[in-house]
């Protein structure tokens, strides 16, 4: 596998009220090039302590993390590998710096040194590639939250980030923002290629993920494709997940005898499974 | 007689803003002791200014709200005592606290109704109760407690007021699945043991079809629909024209029954989702 | 509305002062003030009106837009003009008690008057043909010769710093007023009560606020971090200020403005 992150043995602890707590504990995870991971977990179970140690904003207690092969230890290579893992977090308002939407997609490029007229297509073409071109000239304070979210990704894409790292990026948005944001995240995944790790507590963002993982107490206690984890009804119950109805109802007829294949996860799937079984039944 | 009744409501923003226009154009509707309204719509629908009406927080430009039989404008100067009977919790509460301990924090809504002493204390006392508030947790900083307590916590200021009519502006926004469940018990509770009038604004459909008797539609600051949960629901094509959808259960019952399943119309839970296929199963109806 | 505030200036009617250089914008204003002050006499001083009004029309502003800023000014302006009333010499018109206006007052009152309101006329021109980014932008610009005195990083500093109070005094405005609405609607009374009442009111706001906006530095910090911040050393900027032909034009006619007031005073 070809990993643009290889997390070894990594724990972080830290300390409150004179007591050391391990909020991430001896944890190994390697994210592909080119993939789209999703990492579900309730609060508190170290996915955001995570993702902060994805990029080299958080220094794992013990244990390395590597990007393309670099340590985030070394404080040589520090700006580089923030370039190459971009971050985007929950709230859109504390993550804009300037008052005019291309001026704030500009900064990172800016910080990076990058020739003027270089920056001006990065920003134009990062503009566009979340659907916000028409809005360069406007001012992030009159965009509603999922325009401001994607505002932020394409602050990371002008940098030329390899990956993109999300830490609940959805958590404050309304239904129709969270549906602009998860779109935006597939096709840049699919069409330039950016491998995406996208932290969420909301299971049916991880509908079309190429992995998902669950995170509880520090670690990882699942790793699997997406219909694998949603029809693990109690496993996911068991550390305070919520389950999408479509699995939750697959698993309850299954529980009282229908023959239904509990892996199928969109409303037609769980509706034709529903019908192969009422068939099966007639016959 | 109706605890609340809001009559002919519109209110419109001075000036052309570039918001996102929230104005409120015409709303009539009214509020049963004990129900659980929900209101929905998308985001600009004009929900958040419909609700600051309540309490007295906007004045309406045309229209009027009675509590309890009475407008709340009649004297303008005691505006702030409807405050009381008609609670708002805003959208992420847990930014208002700011006193030492979460006990004075609770305390500061009663204490501002007049309420002091032994009586105050009672109050407080009672409403962490309620809802689940521990006795520890009374003398520690509220701003030491985790996301999901101090949202609680913020809930019970509002509560121990004993609103008789209380609005929650999503109360479950950026909680996990354990802290929203937390919220909704709460609620519940609180009207369990007050019997008071509960409307709460979401975007879960979900959540609206577990608990709301009747829904409140708005789209572009007009009253869409109001009706029983179930006559709303039974109403999708609508609701998705105007931007919003049925629970996901249901959408998949329209399904079965486009393939010519004799499904039910009036699934919205997954419990009662399975009850009506275990009916079909068992041979009723079923060709 | 109050949300509105750093963009509440800029008037976005795309004039050919808009496209002129921030820079020479400000650098003109100043330098047109200084001229405004020099003329002495009442044919330079009309000459400066006129090209004041010029000014404003070229901007394509609405005129009620620059009356709305004389408002403010208004009870400055009429203080001014009332002391220069009784502060000058000449032939008596009126006296009242020890005080006595004479046409050397009248005369001062009025230039006073008219300076002053050109001032705040050309001030109004530049703010709402410049965004506060530009502006920003345009101070640093104007402040980097300090940087061959060796204060190159606090010469970034102060225009990050007003930069970001820019992007969140609209943020923090409405924030307040959130936090406002949460407070009255637990019965906080803000509007009544004697001062200290008042004052002790306005706790519940204020903490809250001071709570949010640490958490926001804080978050805002690290955002900036994975964007590669590491102050100004080695940045560049997208945008960048280069004088275009339009703007030469600008600084010739105003060169030609001061000219003629320069040229009034002196042969009138």
């Amino acid at each position: 596998m070809d990993s643009i992150i290889s997390v070894r043995n990594v724990t972080y602890e830290y300390k409150e009220d004179e007591t050391v707590y391990a909020a991430v504990r001896n944890l190994s995870l390697e994210i592909e090039r080119g993939s789209f991971t999703v990492i579900l977990g309730h609060n508190g179970s170290g996915k955001s302590t995570l993702a902060k140690m994805l990029n080299g904003l958080n220094k794992p207690t013990s244990g390395d993390v590597l990007v393309d092969g670099i340590n985030t230890r070394d404080e040589k290579t520090e700006i580089e590998i923030k370039r190459k893992v971009g971050m985007v977090f929950q709230n859109p308002d504390n993550q804009i710096i300037a008052s005019i939407v291309e001026e704030d997609v500009a900064f990172g490029p800016e910080n990076l040194g990058i020739a003027p007229a270089e920056i001006r297509l990065r920003v134009d073409e990062a503009l566009k590639a979340v659907d916000m071109y028409e809005f360069k000239n406007s001012t992030p304070h009159h965009l509603s939250g999922g325009q401001k979210q994607r505002i932020a990704i394409a602050g990371i894409i002008a940098m030329e980030s390899e990956c993109l790292v999300l830490d609940e990026p959805t958590a404050m948005l309304d239904p129709k923002g969270r549906a602009e944001i998860i779109d935006t995240l597939h096709r840049l995944n699919r069409e330039k290629g950016i491998t995406v790790v996208l932290i969420t507590h909301y299971m049916e963002e991880a509908e079309n993920a190429d992995r998902v993982i669950v995170m509880n107490d520090g670690g990882i206690i699942a790793d699997a494709l997406p219909e694998i984890i949603f029809s693990d009804v109690e496993m996911l119950k068991s550390v305070g997940l919520d389950v999408p109805q479509t699995a939750e109802l697959l698993y309850r007829l299954k529980k009282i005898g229908f023959a239904v294949d509990t892996h199928a996860l969109s409303v037609s799937g769980a509706a034709g499974e529903i019908i192969k079984a009422l068939n099966s039944e007639e016959k | 007689m109706a605890v609340l009744e809001v009559k002919n409501l519109t209110h419109t923003y001075s000036g052309n803003t570039p918001f996102i226009n929230d104005a409120v154009s015409r709303v009539s509707f009214s509020a049963e002791k004990g129900e659980i309204i929900g209101i929905i719509g998308h985001t600009g629908s004009g929900k958040s200014t419909l609700v600051q009406h309540l309490n007295g927080l906007l004045k309406p430009t045309e229209g009027e709200i009675f509590v309890d039989g009475a407008n709340i404008w009649d004297n303008p100067k005691e505006i702030r005592k409807i405050r009381s009977k008609v609670g708002l919790v805003f959208q992420y509460p847990e930014y208002q606290l700011f006193e030492e301990t979460v006990y004075a924090d609770i305390a500061f809504g009663p204490k501002n109704m007049g309420l002091e002493g032994d009586e105050l204390k009672k109050r407080v006392l009672e409403t962490c109760e309620l809802i689940g508030v521990k006795g520890e947790y009374l003398e520690k900083s509220p701003f030491d407690l985790s996301g999901g307590e101090k949202r609680r916590v913020a809930i019970a200021g509002v509560m121990a007021m004993r609103p008789e009519v209380i609005v929650f502006d999503e109360p479950t926004a950026g909680l996990d699945p354990g802290g929203r469940e937390n919220v909704m018990k709460i609620i519940h509770d609180y009207r369990a043991a007050t019997g008071a009038t509960v409307i709460i604004i979401s975007h879960s459909m979900e959540d609206m079809a577990l608990l709301a008797d009747r829904l409140l539609v708005m789209n572009k600051g007009r009253l869409e629909m109001f009706d029983t949960t179930e006559n709303v629901f039974k109403n999708g094509g609508r609701l998705r024209e105007i931007g919003l959808n049925v629970p996901i259960v249901t959408q998949v019952f329209y399904e079965l029954k486009k393939s010519g399943v004799p499904v039910p119309d009036d699934v919205f839970t997954v419990s009662r989702a399975v009850e009506a296929l275990k009916a079909i199963k068992a041979g009723e109806k079923y060709a | 509305m109050l949300k509105d505030i750093t963009f509440g200036q800029y008037y976005d009617s795309r004039s050919l002062l808009h496209r002129t250089d921030p820079r020479l914008k400000i650098f003109l204003l100043i330098l047109l003030i200084v001229f405004i002050f020099i003329a002495n006499n009442a044919f330079s001083l009309g000459f400066g009106t006129l090209s004041v009004i010029s000014v404003m029309l070229v901007s394509k502003i609405p005129f009620k837009l620059y009356l709305k800023n004389m408002k403010a000014i208004l009870p400055v302006l009429i203080f001014t003009g009332v002391i220069n009333l009784f502060y000058g010499s000449g032939e008596e018109l009126l006296s009242i008690w020890r005080l006595s206006i004479t046409t050397g007052g009248v005369y001062r009152a009025v230039f006073m008057a008219v300076r002053i309101t050109l001032l705040i006329f050309l001030s109004s021109a530049l703010t709402y043909t410049t965004t506060p980014n530009d502006l920003t932008d345009a101070i640093e610009s104007l402040l980097s010769p300090l940087k061959f005195i060796g204060l190159k990083s606090a010469v970034h500093t102060l225009a990050m710093m007003m930069t970001i109070a820019l992007r969140f005094i609209p943020t923090l405005i409405e924030e307040a007023e959130k936090i406002m609405n949460a407070q009255k609607a637990r019965g906080a009374d803000l509007e009544n009560g004697r001062l200290t009442e008042r004052v002790k009111a306005l706790i519940p706001i204020l903490i809250p606020l001071l709570v949010s906006s640490v958490r926001r530095a804080y978050e805002l910090a690290e955002a900036m971090e994975c964007r590669c911040y590491n102050g100004g050393e080695g940045r560049t900027r997208m945008k960048q200020m280069r004088m275009a032909a339009g703007d030469y034009g600008v600084l010739a006619a105003a060169l030609i403005i001061c000219g003629g007031i320069t040229a009034l005073n002196i042969l009138l």
